[in-house]
């Protein structure tokens, strides 16, 4: 075996060690040199040292040297420290003591590193079976403990001096207080302990003080706008600030110092600032700042509720601003109807405003869609004049969805009936509107006046959308009577081709079924038909009864129209009529082959057999309307019971086909049939509450009703009432143990 | 360059499996760049020669892990064909060869010449140990009881 002579301790480390690696190592720290180019020790040099550390750490004991070398490499690192490092650094202040340490632990690094290289054979063996901390890391702690923890204090204050001034937009040197966090990072040890405890939270400290003060000048001077301005460059920089020099670990830790100085504690002046806060920006649709307001105030805990709170307020009071000009409208003597579009349109067009403020200035939030909707439920409930917001909505699709209404594309019908729709699902009362809809579509549909089936499909499928198909159920009931009508009548027809016994005489007979339920109530009216169309409605009702055994048909006149031919002198007309007023021009037919009579009110009353407000309207058409088919004697604008009527053998007109208009017979809708819907809903909703919770009080109950029932909102006393109705029914009984409490009787 | 002054010309790749060589050579260094002189003092030339084989051979296969406790005391069932015939040299080259990969810090050599030693103990009575190494018995008779006493538990196992 190869044994090279044993070197001694004393002879290693004094002749090889220290003279040819450390001295010459610190010579080159303290002077200076060349870190690009030049290497600090050639190979050569280096195996050198290398091989005395290794050759005197592998012989055998006692001369293995391990333990002296590993302290005698502290030593030299502690010495180098304290005897040229510190010095170096002690009277040294702010930028000065920056750049030295910088130096110097740029420095301590470079001699780390070397002294590791040196004595790398410790690392192997020695330090792992002895459990040492690596000569790296030992090196680190002799730096932390001897430098480090004594400069500190002054390093941290110089460089939080430095980040205010580069805030004050002072022109600093970044590279310097990166390369300190640097230390900091590096002084923790694998962990960021030091940087936190030592740097950071001082940091964060003087951020708090920096913009504590700076807001408060901010907010003195800018108006809303330019603080937010000022505020979101401020974020920004900061954000910038922990990207250029800081450990990203801090970016969420400063930004919430900097928001909670900035804007959480600002918010209310800010929001509420005189001429430029949160509602002066809504109101002079300022976008770019409303979506800034958005932006920062969405950083802050909590931070959105106020200032949706405002923004509802807003809408609020632009709102009622629209109702308030209506009201005034009518007060200065405008007529009141239920057509009031211009309004309608209003209420439209602020809905469309404020939904895109909130999706395009406040990223949809849902606390602002929320604000939007709960301002406009408040005010689209707010009823003026003589007809409900729920009619005016309903009465504007009439208009819409009208043949001969306003001329729209397809693509504004679409628009307004979506738009509406929103509208309406702010509605309290959503089954008035249903009601009145329903009334005036079926009053288009049988009128032949709506304009397409598809929009008013496409406006039942709206409505379904929003409330379900209970909500709309009636409405589609209606349109399908229309479609399967169709069908019936040419299966009608064809068995009365076929079927010789049923004959229609000399008349065009068509019947639209409607079925009871789904249709509004109509008023019956019973009046005497001309024999051929009796005739006609026995042959149909046959028809009806051999297809359908148990369905009752009942004939609704009032609703018909009919196409009759007049012969005038030479000239004849078709007279386009409802069927009452057929009936009563038939009724002046002459009777065999005599002149036409003239007729007494009496006697038409007695032929025809119409109430009297129905007849005197239907001789009001005929009589007194533009086309003047019949004459009055006396002549006048008023039926009376004591005139007289003839047919007016004199009548003239350019057209061959006419019109003859009536003024309608029934109410446009029958609130007292809302009325009554609502105490069935009221009352199913209380019997299916007590099923199944069998004992309630009556708070309980009525909030539960009230959250049941989602079409209207009924007044507490009409529950109440509805409560002692159903207790008299036996479905209820008050508890006799509990006051105010309720028990359900099965 | 070797103890004798020896050169060998090794690629950069090779070379940086001894962690010692690896620190001389800087870092963003590839095989371009212009060789370099790296003197190894403490290896002989033979030596160093054979350690440059391993390296060499190791950078294009390289050697399986070895399992502890060896399963066998056959090298050649313990690491590839290559690798076992590598080490079935005389006991001097081997044990200079751990030597010097000890000192030039190179683990799969180590590991695989410190196995090979192992393999020649194991299975072996101190006696047979003692001869295959050349160890004289400086134990007296006692002295050999209390250690076998002490080192009963792995007989028994």
């Amino acid at each position: 075996m190869l044994s090279p002579k044993i070197i001694a301790l004393e002879e290693g480390w004094n002749n090889e060690i220290k003279a040819k690696a450390i001295d010459v190592l610190e010579e080159m720290l303290n002077n200076g040199f060349d870190q690009k180019s030049q290497r600090l020790f050639a190979p050569k040099e280096y195996v050198q040292t290398y091989t005395t550390c290794y050759n005197m750490c592998t012989q055998r004991s006692p001369y293995n040297w391990s333990e002296q070398l590993y302290q005698r490499h502290g030593e030299t690192i502690c010495d180098y420290l304290t005897k040229t490092v510190l010095p170096a650094l002690r009277h040294q202040h702010n930028d000065f003591l920056l750049t030295e340490l910088t130096k110097r632990w740029a420095n301590h690094k470079i001699m780390n590193k070397w002294m590791r290289l040196f004595f790398m054979y410790l690392d192997r063996y020695y330090v792992k079976h002895h459990s040492l901390p690596t000569l790296d890391v030992a090196g680190l702690k002799h730096f932390k403990t001897l430098v480090y923890n004594e400069v500190k204090k002054d390093v941290v204050n110089a460089m939080i001096g430095l980040i205010d001034a580069e805030r004050d937009e002072k022109l600093i040197d970044r590279g310097l207080v990166k390369n300190c966090v640097e230390l900091l990072e590096a002084m923790g040890m694998g962990s960021l302990d030091a940087y936190v405890t030592d740097f950071e939270d001082q940091l964060l400290g003087s951020t708090k003080e920096y913009y504590a003060r700076k807001s408060q000048e901010w907010v003195e001077t800018d108006d809303t706008p330019t603080y937010l301005a000022k505020a979101e460059v401020a974020l920004d920089a900061e954000k910038a600030r922990v990207a250029h020099y800081l450990n990203s670990a801090s970016e969420p830790k400063l930004l919430r110092v900097c928001e909670h100085e900035i804007l959480e504690l600002r918010e209310t002046v800010l929001l509420e600032k005189e001429g430029s806060g949160c509602r002066a920006l809504l109101a002079n649709d300022k976008a770019a700042d409303l979506s800034r307001m958005y932006r920062l105030f969405s950083r802050v805990p909590n931070g959105l509720p106020p200032m949706a709170a405002l923004v509802r307020a807003h809408i609020e009071a632009m709102g009622n601003e629209v109702i308030n000009r209506r009201e005034a409208r009518l007060e200065a003597g405008e007529k009141d109807s239920n057509q009031d579009p211009a309004f309608v349109k209003e209420l439209l067009a602020l809905h469309d405003k404020y939904m895109a403020v909130v999706s395009a200035q406040f990223a949809g939030n849902a606390l602002f869609q929320k604000a939007l909707k709960e301002a406009f439920v408040e005010f689209t409930n707010r009823d003026v004049g003589k007809f409900t917001n729920a009619e005016l909505m309903s009465s504007f699709c009439d208009r819409i969805l009208k043949s001969g209404g306003e001329k729209l594309s397809d693509e504004d019908v679409e628009s307004y009936l979506e738009k509406t729709v929103q509208l309406f699902s702010y509605l309290t009362d959503k089954d008035l509107f249903a009601e009145i809809y329903r009334n005036q579509l079926a009053k288009r549909l049988l009128n032949q006046r709506s304009a397409s089936d598809d929009a008013e499909r496409l406006m039942i499928g709206k409505l379904k959308l929003r409330c379900g198909s209970q909500f709309t159920g009636k409405m589609e009931g209606m349109l399908n009577d229309l479609a399967i009508g169709v069908d019936h009548q040419s299966d009608f027809d064809q068995t009365v081709k076929e079927d010789k016994s049923k004959s229609l005489g000399k008349l065009d007979f068509a019947v639209q079924v409607l079925t009871t339920g789904y249709w509004p109530s109509f008023a019956a009216i019973d009046a005497h038909l001309p024999p051929e169309i009796v005739q006609c409605t026995r042959v149909f009702k046959d028809y009806y009864d051999t297809k359908n055994s148990k369905r009752r048909l009942t004939w609704m006149f009032s609703l018909g129209n009919a196409s009759v031919k007049g012969a005038f002198g030479k000239k004849s007309y078709d007279f386009q009529v409802s069927t009452l007023q057929a009936i009563a021009l038939l009724a002046f037919n002459a009777d065999g082959d005599g002149a036409a009579p003239s007729l007494a009110y009496d006697a038409v009353r007695e032929r025809i057999n119409l109430p009297d407000e129905h007849l005197k309207r239907v001789l009001h058409s005929l009589a007194c309307g533009k086309y003047k088919v019949i004459t009055k004697t006396p002549a006048g604008n008023t039926i009376k019971n004591t005139d007289a009527f003839k047919v007016n053998a004199d009548f003239k007109c350019q057209m061959r086909k006419i019109r003859v208009p009536m003024a309608n017979l029934d109410e446009s809708h029958n609130p007292k049939r809302v009325e009554e819907d609502r105490t069935v809903a009221i009352e199913a909703a209380i019997v299916r509450i007590m099923k199944a919770r069998k004992t309630l009080s009556h708070q309980q109950l009525l909030a539960e009703v009230l959250s049941q029932l989602a079409f209207f909102r009924p007044n507490p006393k009409v529950i109440k009432r509805r409560i002692e109705a159903l207790i008299d029914r036996e479905y209820l009984e008050r508890d006799p143990d509990v006051a105010n409490s309720y028990r359900y009787l099965a | 360059m070797s103890q004798e002054g020896d050169q060998f010309e090794v690629e950069v790749k090779v070379a940086k499996m001894s962690e010692l060589v690896k620190t001389m050579i800087p870092e963003e260094a590839d095989e371009e760049e212009e060789a370099q002189e790296i003197p190894l003092p403490n290896v002989k030339s033979h030596v160093l020669a054979k350690v440059i084989e391993f390296c060499r051979r190791y950078a294009e296969e390289p050697m399986s892990e070895i399992e502890k406790p060896l399963k066998s005391a056959n090298m050649h069932e313990v690491v590839q064909e290559w690798y076992a015939n590598y080490v079935d040299v005389d006991q001097e080259l081997l044990f200079e060869l751990i030597l010097a990969a000890n000192y030039m810090d190179i683990k799969p050599l180590l590991d695989l010449t410190c196995a090979t030693v192992a393999s020649m103990i194991k299975g072996k009575t101190p006696e047979e140990i003692r001869k295959t190494f050349n160890i004289v018995n400086d134990f007296t008779p006692e002295e050999e009881a209390q250690v076998r006493e002490e080192n009963k538990w792995c007989e028994e196992a």
